[in-house]
């Protein structure tokens, strides 16, 4: 209730999309909500490279597959750019496509 | 006349293949580049390394990086030489000038904008943004009691 009324006037006009909607599950369920910020843009990288392991280690956990954004909380344009990275490392053996 | 535009070819050679073979085959690139008007940037090898997965029978190979200026009829007898060429197990041909281009220009405007913010005398930091939307969502909690009162 108190919500709806929250998202109504607020929510629209402000922009700042993701993190209305975060802030708007956040006190609900009176969570540790940890705020998440995109590593990329904090470290301020603007080209993921496929060569470089050392970046990409983090996003891959023990399965190989790629990090999830909810997970990692990186942005959508950075995880965009690290998929393609991690797809160009794979085809090179650098990373695996699976580990069992 | 197609446009020259930046790529990158990163090949691994055979674990098998000797040194000669190594610096034939860059040679090899080297020539076609040459001939067919494109011009190279640099060469690296990274040396012999460990596969994530085996490719064919093969666990570990040599990586050579190129990378050079060209045309696409360029990269096209590339692929192809590649393709066909038993020493190489696995090459990556990829256009990076686009890429490069979008992080240089993301990388301008966000420099621009830092100049902006110290022309305006603010401090130079972009975390402060961020911090203000995440007090916004506990101000609206805040605010709430007091739109009740």
């Amino acid at each position: 209730m108190s919500d709806e009324r929250r998202s109504g006037p607020g929510g629209g006009p402000k922009g700042r999309g993701g993190a209305r909607g975060a802030a708007k599950g956040g006190p609900r369920r009176t969570m540790f909500r940890r705020r998440k910020v995109c590593k990329f843009c904090a470290d301020k990288i603007d080209y993921i490279d496929y060569k470089d392991m050392k970046m990409l280690q983090p996003f891959i956990p023990e399965r190989a597959k790629i990090l999830p954004r909810r997970i990692s909380g990186v942005c959508a344009m950075h995880q965009r750019k690290l998929q393609m990275a991690i797809k160009r490392a794979r085809l090179l053996a650098m990373l695996p496509f699976v580990t069992d | 006349m197609s446009q020259k535009r930046l790529y990158e070819l990163v090949y691994i050679v055979s674990p098998d293949a000797t040194e000669q073979t190594i610096t034939d085959l860059h040679t090899q690139v080297e020539s076609i580049v040459t001939r067919l008007q494109g011009e190279m940037v640099r060469t690296e090898n990274w040396g012999r390394r460990r596969l994530a997965y085996r490719i064919g029978k093969h666990r570990e190979g040599t990586y050579v990086l190129e990378v050079f200026h060209g045309t696409g009829e360029l990269t096209k007898e590339l692929d192809r030489r590649l393709k066909v060429t038993d020493d190489v197990i696995r090459h990556l041909l990829i256009r990076v000038d686009e890429e490069l281009k979008v992080a240089e220009r993301s990388r301008a405007k966000r420099q621009a904008e830092a100049e902006k913010r110290i022309a305006r005398g603010l401090p130079p930091l972009g975390q402060g943004r961020r911090r203000t939307s995440d007090d916004g969502g506990d101000d609206d909690r805040g605010d709430e009691p007091e739109v009740e009162r």
